[in-house]
Order: C-alpha cells, then structure tokens, then sequence
C-alpha cells in the first residue's frame, strides 16, 4: 500500500470512524426551488474497532443517507467525518480516495438490483480486487475471491453463475464477499437482511457477527429491526427524523429506553412469543423533513411533549450509559439524580 | 461459531440457466417474423459478398441492345446504355449494404456515448448535451443537404457523413432515457462506491445492459438509413458512377425510364430499398421480446391427459 | 357446530412455463369457520400467494388450477360461471392485495374508486355511494375528507386502509389479505393489525391472512397453516402451533426469530434455500434442508398425519397416526 498509514486508533485513543454533526440537504425540484430537504441534521456516530453498531430507524429517518455519506458517495452539507482521525474532506487525489474505499466498504440493500445483471457474479469482486489489491497476480486474485466466497459460507463455484440463477440469500453473501476482497477495517452494510426470507436472515446476521470476532472488521448494521439490531450489535443509535434520538450499548438502550420514541419501536417490535401486549394505538409516521422549524421532530407524535420541545431543538445528553436527545428524559433524569429538587 | 454451511444450496437453487447468447438465439428463432428479417438479411449478405456467382456479367459494360425489355439472357432488361439492369442490381448490393452498415454503426455509437454519457454524469453536463442532442434533432435536413452539396464532391463519403451528421440524435435521446432509468440502480451504486472511474462506469457497467435496446436502435435506424441514402443518391446527392441502388434510381431517372416503358429498371432498385429496410425491421420484433418479457406470447402447452 | 364458512379441498395450481410445469400448490386443503382469523405462513416460494389467487378466482395463465375445490356458500367457485363469479365478488369475499400502491388507480381519488368498485357491484344511488364511502372510510380510521385525496398524498399506512376500506364496502363474510403490512413500516405495521383486528371483532368476518411474519400469525390469529414449497407442512390452532411445533421447518421458523426481550441466545435458522419447484428433490420436499432428516424421507413423500387436533406432513409422525388409527 502506497499510502502512509495514520496514527494507528490504537495508539492515538481515535474510534475508527468518528462523524461530528453531519448533515445532508438535499434541493427538491430543481436548481431555484426553495424546498430543502432535510435528510440528516447534526449527528455525531462513532465506529470503534472491532465493534457493530447498530443504526435503527424507519423509512425516512435518513439511515441509509448516512450510509452514503460514510462510504464518501454524497458529500456533506456540513460537519466532518474523521477515518482514523483524517478528516475526508481531506481525501483530493484518487490515490486518497481509493485507499479509503479499501478501508470503508458498502454492502447494499437490495440483493437482487446489487449486482450487474450481465456478468457473472465474480465481476464485483474481481473489480474490487483488481482495483484495491494491485499487488496480487491474476492468479493469486482469483484464489483470494474463492477465500472471501468461503468466508461468507458460500462454495467457490458460486462466483460463475450469474445473478439471477442465485437466491437472495447467497447473493447477499456475494455482497459481504465483495466488501471483504479488499480487506477493510469497517463494513457499512445498508438493511442487507430486510428483502431476505427470515430462516435466512439469521445465517446472515450470524455470518456478521463471525466477521467481526474472526476477521476482526468494525460493521455498521443498518435495519428498522430493533430485534434483529439486538442480536448483533454492541451498540444502537437511534434516528428519528435526520436526527439522533438516543445512543449507547445495547442492553442499555433496549431494557431501559428513555427516549419515548425508542419505547414506542420497542413496544411495536412484535414478538413471537408473546400475545396481544398492552399497546398505544399510535397512528404516525415519519415525517418528510422540508424546511424544518427549530424544536423535536418527533413531538406531534409523542405523549410527553412539553412546551420546550416545540421551541428549542434537543442536544444529545448524557444519562447513565447512554446518549438521549429528549428534554423530559433529561429532566427526569435530572429530578432523580437531585432529589431536593423534586416538588411533588 | 460456525457458519451454516450452505452449499446444500448449490444443489437445490439451479434456476433455469440460460446464458446470454444462447437465449439470444433462441428468442431470435422463437420469434417468425424475426427469422424472415434474418433470413432476407443473410440472403442479402450472401449477395454482397459474391455477386459475381449470381450475376457474372459485368454490370457496367455497355454491351449489350439498350434499353431492352426483361428476357432470359437479361432478366430485368438493359438500361438506356445497353448495361444489364440485373447485373447492375446484385453487383449494387455491396456498397449500398457497407454504407448502410457504417453509416448506422457510427450514428449508433455517437448516440450511445453522447446518451448513456448525458445520463449518468448529470448536472451541467447533461444540460448542454441535451440542448445539443436537440439541435442536431430538429436540424432541417434538405437545407442542410443542399448546402453541403455545393461544398462536398458528390460520392459515397459525403453521403456518409451527410447521413451520420443527421441521424445520430434521434437514438441519443432514447438511450439517454434509458440511461436515467438505471442511474441509479444499486449495482452502479456500488461501482462510484468502489472508486471505478467515470468512463469506465459508462462502457463497462452501463452500456453491456443496454445491449438490446443498442441492437434495437441499430436495427430501427438501419431502416432508416436504407431508405434515407437511396432518397438522398435519387436526388443527386450521391455520384452515378457509384453502384448503389439510390443511384440506379437516379439514372433511372435521369433516362425517363418509366417514360421510355422500361418500368423494371426504374422500379427493381426501389424495391431492393424496401425488401432490406423489411428485413432490418423483422429482425427488430425480436429483440422488443428480449427486452420487454410481458410482450412474450404466453406459449399454453396442449393438456395430453387430464389433470390427476 | 357450525357449517364451514370455505372449503378448500385438494387444490392444485400449476404453472406452465416454457421448460416444464411447476406445480405451485400441491393438494391443499383448509377450512374457515365463520368470523375466524386464518393465518397462512410460510416463505417466498411456498405457494401462498398463489393459493390466494387461485381460492379468489383470480388466476391468469400460465397459472391454471388443475385439480381440488373451493367450496363457498355451498357451491364449488372452480366450476362457477363468470356471471356467478361476479355476483359474488365483492359481495361475498373481498380482497386486499401486497402492496396497496400497485393496487390503486394512481388516477382516481380514493372517492371516486369506491364509487366504481359500489357501482359495479350493486344498484346504488349516488346518496347511497356517499354514505357508503363515508362509513368505511370511519371504520378504518381515515378523515373522510380524503375521499378526494388522490393515493399518491397519502402517506403508505393510510393507502394500506383505503385499501381495507375498499374491501368492506359490501361487508363481505370474509376478507383475503395478502401480506398487507410487508410494504409498512414496524409501527403503522402495529397500528393497522390492531386496527383489522377491532374490524373483525365488530363485523364479525373471517379473514385468510397471508404473510411471513410468524409474529402477526401468533398475535391475531386463532388458526395457522404453514407452507413450504406448495404443501401444507403443517396445520394447527395457533396457541398448539406455537408452544408445541411438530413439523421441523416450523420449528426452524420460530427459532430464526431473534428477540428484543428474553434472553440473547445463538440462533440458527434454517440452512439452504427453498427448492426450485420445477426440479424438487424427491421424497420430502423439505429433506435437504431438515435437522431431523431420516433414510426414508428421501424416497417417502409424506402425507399429511393428524396428530391431535393438528395436521403434520413429516414422516416422524406416521408411526403415531397409524397407531391412533
């Protein structure tokens, strides 16, 4: 590798990937149109080594942009996002830009429009090869791509067939494969089990957490699924609206939820082992963020909000282990931890 | 912890696999009317490169009674020179199928990469390359013709140019169309992810999935071209001392034939034009199949037994 | 004990495609009782959409039902003329397809479509249409002044429940659905099973609900059928199939459920793939990608073993059918 390596994370205390205030507007109808929409507003996300973390929210809440915007294929409206503590607005040249693709990888969505319907399925990985590991021979790619094939459980002859004669499942595969062939430090896999039959799911997400324990590789899990967000992840940053709503490790944030609207995905997250649970009938939906006003987004919906939710935007506090933008939660939190303060 | 292992799958999901070219051809001959349209341009083909097996006079020597009815020894008669009329079809085959050939292949090729190029880079770009795309579209062909007539000598270069400058636009919209359509598909997602240069993105990733809509365009302007070329020769454009069919229809002209009863050399290279533009234009159905499925005939097998 | 309100009895579906006939439902057979929620799971491929279509009617070649009934009100719907077909439609049973987006006239307010749909269903004065259209639109929890509103200003969850509306114009005995929440998000997901299910309490109608969502199966419904690969796997009250799975693919569904509360354990799920049905494997359809697989599932195709007040199709259970018998 041609490119003097940073300060190892190690050594410097850096996370892997540290974004701070990230933002992404994007112009609605045309080049003097004053409709901006708001995908992403002010989120701070940090990926450490070794480490899933889960990014969960519902359709519109901007996750899959934060995506794009860390793989560096959209460019932020504002705010700076640190690999290793470069910054990549720093990244000019193509050799900078290349050799943060070998770092950072995308897996994306859609198993079945995520591969070039006329190659073989190997295109992608051999590209990626070819690109990112200029130093293997012809030969020696061609073992290297069976190597990332088995890692992912799938048999070597599968990089001849074509797409279409594979099922969603194995193609997903083929997906974490291509990531892996250029041996990156961080995967950003966006919702890559949600179009995938539900046995199937399961060998997937297992496949993500060996990645991590085996091969030592940071993912960043992209779902709506909070249970499946559980199962794999060390930690979970909710979205809402653009905005982060509440973060920390796992366990935290699941067994005891301070943001209502965590508590709300919580209670929707239907189990299969439990039956007709005591749910309020909530009949929302996210909204689409055009021009927005200061103040919570998810206020309309929520059962608690003051006055101050409608006026000042909140700031992700501190509570215990975890991160809340909420100002009940805070105040709460607040009251508990200062009981002479508490008027009854 | 183990990975499931999952090559049992490799058993079970064996999704009818046809490869490309041999769905190609088997959409190709599923289809009649394309396998006329192939038919008659293989038969054409052949005529071109041997028309010395079919017609072995001479088409140019002006040997023989002028302007002489169709008989055995000439079978579309002579021409007001003494020259015989069927000759001088078969020999014409040639160039006017190489001219058609090029002519469409370079109108095709500027239409891909001006199209596909609009498409996927956007923006500012993709603005000019519009408007450009749009003035070439209404661009008033016969003024134009005339004009560059006087400039360039006539013959079959200036017909090749005059024709591409012409007919490249109409297709770079359509591609362009297309383009925007799969912008922005994951797998293209994925390639900018990867870090692949534009240009490749564009001849690499794109353009192989177009591949029939590209054949397609080819096919519907090689109609046009047929057609347009013999028009353009019929005017003047093109050199009579050429042996193409427009220009037999231009001598044909020149020489009253239909005035002077000799209707077969007037009529004979027209209908060529036509029979060739048809073949082009059956080939074409094929592919309307390959790339749209739904207008595949839903094929009901006969019921041999009755159900169980 | 009341007569069933559908029978379906042996029913067999196949598709003709260009290299061989595939048979998508394969002798299906299920019952509804009046105002009873049937819940039909299973995974992509398994047939269950196509057996919705073929018990609606509403099969198109290369789809053809080739074999069994579907016996309604008395009368078998296989063998009805169009003319009865179409006095029934809408009136009797209703439908509510996947993805309410594809189903919805993109041109028409939603108004206008109940109007059709009242129309070409029954003799109705506008004033009937209008109050009609207004008392479904409550029902389901839509502002009635959207009855002007076109489908694409409402949001997903809101066509979803247009949708349903559509379906109770005629308050049919019972209503399809085919995976009706798969295209919403987790919450309006929530918001319209609870919804559906105060429906059928109030109306009393029974519902065929299709989905691969093993959860919705357990919250709402009373009985589950689960496919795989064109066959009834197995077939159960819902409480018998969830704390007692017979049949080992119903096992591997509910264990590749990962949970948000309980405790973390390692799941496995469900290796391979589903068969492609126009090669399956021989014997058991489900032997290449069954735990418990034994020598005779490969050469034994099994049939559909009572086990209690269940229905199992796996060989591990002949032996107890036979002796009950």
């Amino acid at each position: 590798m041609a490119v003097p390596a940073p300060n190892s994370s190690e050594s410097t205390g850096e996370p892997l990937l540290r974004a701070v205030d990230l933002t992404k507007h994007f112009r609605l109808g045309g080049m003097f149109s004053k409709q901006v929409l708001h995908a992403v507003d002010d989120l701070s996300i940090t990926v450490a080594e070794r480490e899933i973390v889960a990014l969960v929210g519902e359709s519109g809440s901007g996750k899959s942009t934060v995506a794009r915007l860390l793989a560096h294929i959209y460019k932020p409206t504002r705010g700076e996002i640190y690999y290793r503590g470069r910054p990549l607005r720093g990244l000019r040249s193509r050799r900078d830009l290349l050799w943060y693709r070998g770092e950072v990888a995308i897996v994306l969505q859609d198993p079945f429009s995520a591969f070039h319907p006329v190659f073989p399925i190997s295109h992608g990985v051999m590209r990626n090869l070819a690109l990112h590991r200029p130093e293997l021979s012809g030969g020696e790619r061609r073992r290297e791509a069976e190597r990332v094939c088995e890692t992912v459980g799938l048999g070597p002859r599968m990089l001849d067939r074509y797409p279409y004669e594979m099922s969603g499942g194995e193609r997903q595969r083929i997906g974490f494969a291509q990531a892996l062939a250029v041996r990156p430090k961080l995967i950003l896999a966006d919702e890559p089990v949600s179009m995938l039959d539900v046995s199937i799911r399961v060998g997937v997400l297992n496949m993500m957490a060996s990645l991590r324990d085996r091969e030592g590789v940071s993912l960043l899990y992209i779902t709506h699924d909070l249970a499946s967000a559980r199962y794999v992840a060390d930690r979970i940053v909710v979205m809402y609206a653009g905005h982060m709503v509440e973060e920390g490790p796992t366990e935290a944030v699941l067994s005891n939820p301070k943001h209502p609207y965590t508590q709300l995905l919580l209670s929707a997250a239907a189990e299969p082992s439990e039956k007709e649970a005591e749910i309020a009938a909530d009949s929302g939906e996210p909204p689409r963020v055009i021009n927005p006003s200061e103040g919570c987004r998810f206020r309309w919906r929520c059962p608690y909000a003051i006055d101050k939710c409608a006026q000042i935007t909140p700031q992700p506090t501190p509570i215990g282990a975890t991160q809340v933008a909420c100002h009940v939660a805070v105040a709460e939190a607040e009251r508990a931890s200062n009981p002479a303060s508490i008027t009854r | 912890m183990a990975i499931p292992d999952i090559s049992v799958a490799d058993s079970i999901t064996d999704v009818e696999a046809t490869r490309a070219p041999r769905r190609f051809l088997r959409t190709v001959f599923g289809n009649r009317k394309a396998v006329v349209g192939a038919v008659i341009l293989l038969v054409m083909a052949f005529v071109a490169a041997f028309p010395g097996l079919i017609a072995p006079d001479d088409p140019q020597a002006a040997l023989y009674a002028q302007n002489a009815g169709p008989s055995s020894a000439h079978l579309l008669g002579t021409t007001q020179l003494g020259q015989d009329v069927f000759s001088q079809l078969v020999w014409s085959t040639r160039l006017t199928l190489i001219v058609t050939l090029i002519v469409t292949a370079i109108a095709t090729f500027l239409s891909t990469i001006i199209g596909v190029t609009s498409a996927y880079v956007g923006g500012i770009t993709d603005r000019a390359l519009t408007v450009f795309i749009d003035v070439f579209l209404i661009l008033p062909v016969l003024p134009l013709l005339i004009l560059l007539a006087a400039y360039l000598p006539p013959g079959v270069t200036s017909l090749v140019i005059v024709l591409c400058i012409t007919s490249w636009a109409f297709q770079a919209r359509q591609l362009r169309s297309q383009g925007l359509s799969i912008r922005n598909r994951d797998f293209l997602v994925a390639a900018r992810a990867r870090g692949e240069r534009g240009i490749y993105i564009i001849l690499v990733e794109i353009v192989p999935t177009m591949t029939s809509l590209i054949a397609a365009s080819f096919l519907s302007l090689a109609v046009y071209v047929v057609g347009f070329a013999a028009s353009l020769q019929f005017l003047g454009l093109g050199n009579s001392s050429e042996l193409m069919w427009g220009t037999m229809l231009y001598n044909a002209q020149q020489a009253s034939a239909l005035e002077a009863g000799n209707a077969w050399w007037a009529l004979s290279p027209g209908a060529a034009v036509a029979v060739l533009g048809t073949g082009f234009a059956l080939l074409n159905y094929a592919f309307d199949e390959i790339g749209n499925p739904a207008l595949r005939p839903v094929r009901r097998k006969r019921r041999d037994q009755p159900p169980a | 004990m009341t007569n069933p309100l559908l029978e379906v009895d042996e029913l067999t579906v196949d598709y003709q495609t260009e290299s061989a006939d595939v048979r998508a439902v394969n002798q299906v057979s299920f019952t509804v009782d009046p105002g009873e929620f049937l819940g039909i799971v299973g995974e992509s491929g398994c047939g269950k959409s196509t057996l919705l279509f073929a018990v609606a009617q509403l099969l198109s070649p290369p789809g053809e039902i080739v074999a069994g009934k579907v016996i309604f009100h008395g009368r078998d719907m296989v063998r009805l003329g169009r003319g009865d077909l179409q006095s029934m439609r809408w009136r009797d049973y209703s439908i509510v397809m996947q993805s309410a987006m594809n189903a919805l006239n993109p041109m028409k307010n939603i108004g206008a479509q109940f109007k059709d749909t009242l129309e070409a269903h029954g003799n109705v004065s506008k004033e009937d249409v209008r109050r009609r259209s207004v008392e479904v639109m409550e029902l389901v929890g839509i502002d009635p002044a959207h009855l002007k509103s076109y489908p694409h200003q409402l949001s997903g969850g809101m066509r979803q429940r247009a949708m349903i509306a559509m379906a109770l114009l005629f308050t049919p005995q019972l209503v399809i659905m085919d995976e009706p929440t798969s295209a919403l998000d987790v919450v309006a997901q929530q918001s319209l099973m609870t919804k559906i299910k105060d429906l059928q309490r109030s109306l009393g109608f029974a519902i065929i609900f299709v989905t691969h969502d093993m959860s919705v199966v357990h919250r709402y419904s009373d009985h589950v059928l689960v496919m795989y690969a064109g066959q009834v796997a197995e077939s159960a009250r819902t409480d018998e199939v969830f704390e007692r799975p017979l049949h080992p693919y119903t096992r591997g569904l509910m264990s590749a459920f990962p949970s948000v509360r309980g405790p973390r354990r390692e799941l496995i799920g469900i290796p391979g793939s589903p068969p492609d049905l126009a090669r399956p494997p021989s014997g058991c359809l489900f032997h290449p990608r069954c735990p418990d697989v034994m020598p005779a599932c490969l050469n034994h195709a099994p049939e559909l073993y009572p086990v209690g007040d269940s229905q199992v199709r796996c060989l591990l259970y002949a032996e107890e059918a036979r002796k009950a018998s």
